[in-house]
């Protein structure tokens, strides 16, 4: 991934003034007719709709039922993500036998069960926590394997030479030295899990900001749909921003 | 022979001097591998005794570093046995203190929590174990650094974060694998002073195992020299440099031709080494 | 002594503890399905016996309309890979070769990459119809970003040595791009492609299930709106096989090193 070193002004600024020049043309184009104004609605449009959005969509409650759901997809994450993840690491047979399988699992479609799991749960906040929860277990997993096995050699012996039992190598120098990357893995199943928590809840059309996409789709309220779409996204941003900058501030002392 | 009384007196004449305080005795260790069976260490013996010096010297290859694992407790499978302060090595021991080559601080920890974490392991209290790891920190001049992390630390510094950690544990004997291995000339002897300093203030029992020969003569009172693989001791040399020491001393005469007489042997070793090397790879290819 | 010669492993087992651990699982995880599905404990059909997926596994390969299905889904990825795979590679390429252009523009792909693209269907049903066409577009956008994210890395790690060689023997544009850039960057592309035909092949079925008359994911909702459970489960495995093994298919062809475990 790439590091934005600082703020250089020169690229920011071309950044965001291309943005801003896109927007613009847009909305020339549509309103000139060039763009059917019934299938991209005219940027100031969907400013609009922004505010009329906010206003009448009781969006901190939508925000709030999506939130509670990550949360509880991280929960179920940091439980049973790093406990196989330990369980695997400890058992080497174990880990030799389904590595590979929890790799293979990392890249199929497991979305696609949302269907099995709506029979199972309903159309309920079950169904997209346990979407989310399975969506981000792989990388939860591998990562806390990869950052205990990953300890460097030498502190693995510094610790036998101080004589630590085996509880507290474990838990004095392997487990803070995997720490780093066992949160890489959080972060990253995290993203996997909102991803999919947010589309299940527009697929079954039940949940929090998910939810408003496809109502909204569906009542035809095109500058809403829009609006909706920008507002997710935005949310999506900053949730991986602040978790980057998150995961920056804990690399140095880790 | 020696009469009854002669040998009691003997005996006694050899407690009441300084017994030695690490007694290696007769290691050989060999190891399997896909070139076949190779012997690292070929019954090697020599003694440290209570606040000496030793630096054990030799090329690349020759085994130093599998003496260092067998001596610190890390590794097994050996003949012979090694005696620290009269009981037999099995593992690590608490009287004998690591310190590595490699990068060994725990990025994770402040430095005065690196220093602690020897009397953390022991059970000492917070504050307790903190006062006294300052002690440490002081002691290695890492004064007013025992709130950084490794990180925001030069290579020197984080080597001597490692040896005040060990030194905390107080062990009778330090024992070091190359710990400034991966510094520069100038900074070797500036930290080679400062080792020589905590050795005359603390009274510390030292062994060196280096391959850098101005790192040896400048910190140790003998030197052995060992051959390339299969390690064994060529020679044992006496470093009689005046003490206390700094690292003036490195312009001295007398220091340039123990420098020469030790190289002298060295290199006879290390040009084997080499030709080794050299032959393994010819091998390789064909 | 020391004997010399060479030490020769002993023979390895025919079958080593990992494939018996791996077997043993499987078999428990089969055994337990079953007792659950005799139990009758989660209402009925939820859990169907073994014998009736199977069943419904062979039903499903020997249906003409399954495979007719198969080839619009394959068809539509395949598309979405052609047009996103390379829309991203070029855009990767570009901005790994310009530190201005990638500090100006490579954050808005990072920050956009990890966003659920499955909100943007219904903007892409109304550009581009409720057929195959909003489908591709969603494959579309899933897979050009981490095909770009991966060729900006890609090109970013090239040995520079080796661009100057290319420019020591004036090369031009595409012939720099075609025999220094793409085979020096083999590696981080091909993973970018995995990825890419990872979140393709979601974004693509995700949208067969949401609105669609055909294709795999239609099928899928299909037996869901229809309580076929065997079928959705057929239908289930069949989609993760198939998805895993071009997922493999396509790190061999690029020269990936399974982990040794």
């Amino acid at each position: 991934m790439m590091t934005l070193r600082g703020y250089r002004v020169v690229p920011f600024a071309l950044g965001l003034g291309t943005l801003i020049l896109l927007i613009a043309a847009m909305e020339l184009l549509i309103r000139a007719g060039v763009v059917n104004k019934f299938i991209v609605p005219t940027p100031s449009q969907i400013g609009g709709a922004f505010s009329r959005v906010i206003a009448e969509e009781d969006i901190p409650h939508r925000f709030l039922v999506t939130a509670r759901e990550a949360f509880w997809a991280a929960v179920l994450l940091v439980v049973f993500g790093i406990g196989i993840g330990v369980l695997l690491y400890r058992v080497q047979l174990l880990r030799a036998a389904t590595e590979t399988w929890v790799a293979a699992f990392a890249s199929a479609p497991t979305v696609l069960m949302y269907p099995l799991f709506l029979v199972i749960f309903g159309r309920s906040e079950k169904t997209i926590i346990m979407m989310g929860f399975i969506a981000g277990l792989p990388a939860v997993i591998l990562k806390t394997i990869e950052g205990l096995s990953g300890t460097r050699r030498v502190l693995i012996d510094v610790g036998r030479s101080f004589n630590l039992t085996e509880f507290q190598l474990f838990w004095k120098i392997l487990f803070p030295a995997a720490l780093a990357t066992i949160f890489v893995g959080l972060r990253l199943g995290m993203i996997f899990a909102l991803i999919n928590i947010v589309g299940v809840e527009f697929l079954i059309n039940f949940g929090g900001l998910g939810q408003l996409i496809n109502d909204l789709a569906e009542r035809y309220d095109l500058a809403g749909t829009y609006a909706a779409i920008c507002f997710v996204i935005l949310v999506s941003v900053v949730f991986f921003f602040l978790t980057d900058r998150l995961e920056r501030w804990l690399r140095p002392a880790a | 022979m020696p009469t009854a009384s002669q040998i009691s007196s003997l005996s006694e004449r050899r407690a009441s001097a300084a017994s030695p305080l690490l007694v290696v005795d007769d290691i050989v260790k060999r190891f399997a591998t896909p070139e076949g069976e190779v012997t690292a260490v070929d019954h090697m013996s020599f003694e440290v005794r209570a606040g000496e010096f030793l630096a054990v010297i030799g090329p690349s290859g020759c085994g130093k570093s599998t003496l260092f694992n067998i001596i610190g407790g890390l590794l097994d499978g050996y003949e012979g046995r090694v005696t620290v302060a009269g009981e037999i090595v099995r593992g690590p021991h608490p009287s004998i203190g690591m310190v590595f080559q490699e990068e060994s601080t725990f990025p994770w920890r402040t430095v005065s929590e690196n220093v602690a974490f020897p009397l953390e392991i022991a059970g000492m209290a917070k504050t307790e174990r903190m006062a006294r790891a300052q002690h440490f920190i002081d002691l290695v001049g890492l004064s007013g650094f025992d709130k950084r992390y490794p990180s925001e630390l030069s290579g020197g510094m984080r080597q001597r974060v490692a040896i005040a950690r060990t030194l905390a544990s107080e062990p009778k004997i330090l024992l070091m694998d190359e710990p400034f291995g991966a510094l520069d000339e100038q900074t070797r002897l500036l930290l080679g002073d400062k080792v020589l300093q905590i050795q005359h203030q603390l009274k510390q029992t030292c062994l060196l195992i280096t391959h850098n020969i101005t790192e040896a003569v400048q910190l140790a009172d003998r030197v052995l020299v060992m051959t390339y693989r299969p390690g064994q001791t060529k020679r044992m040399v006496p470093i009689e440099l005046p003490r206390p020491r700094s690292s003036e001393i490195v312009s001295s005469d007398a220091f340039g031709r123990y420098v020469a007489q030790i190289w002298g042997d060295l290199r006879e070793e290390a040009s084997r080494g080499m030709r080794d090397d050299e032959q393994h790879v010819a091998e390789r290819k064909s | 002594m020391a004997e010399t010669g060479r030490l020769t492993a002993p023979a390895a087992p025919f079958v080593g503890p990992v494939t018996l651990v791996r077997v043993a699982i499987i078999a428990a995880v089969l055994v337990i399905w079953e007792a659950v599905a005799a139990s009758g404990l989660l209402f009925r059909d939820v859990v169907p016996s073994l014998l009736v997926i199977a069943r419904a596994l062979v039903e499903l390969l020997t249906d003409p309309s399954y495979y007719f299905n198969l080839g619009v889904t394959a068809g539509e990825i395949g598309t979405a890979m052609l047009i996103g795979g390379l829309a991203g590679l070029a855009v990767g390429i570009l901005l790994g070769a310009n530190p201005l252009l990638a500090s100006a523009y490579e954050a808005f792909l990072y920050y956009l990459g990890p966003t659920p693209k499955i909100i943007f269907f219904p903007v892409m049903i109304m550009w581009f119809g409720v057929g195959p066409g909003s489908k591709i577009a969603m494959g579309v956008i899933s897979c050009f970003f981490p095909v770009a994210l991966s060729a900006a890395a890609g090109m970013r790690g090239i040995d520079r040595v080796l661009i100057r060689v290319g420019r020591s023997f004036r090369l031009t544009t595409w012939q720099m791009v075609t025999k220094i850039y793409l085979p020096a960057m083999r590696m981080p592309v091909i993973n970018g492609v995995r990825l890419g035909l990872g979140v393709a092949i979601i974004g693509t079925l995700l949208a067969e299930t949401k609105l669609s008359n055909k294709g795999i994911g239609f099928l899928i909702i299909n037996a869901y709106s229809t309580f076929n459970m065997p079928r959705m489960y057929a239908l289930l495995i069949v989609l993760f096989v198939l998805s895993i093994g071009v997922n493999a298919l396509v790190g061999r062809f690029g020269g990936v090193e399974t982990r040794k475990t």
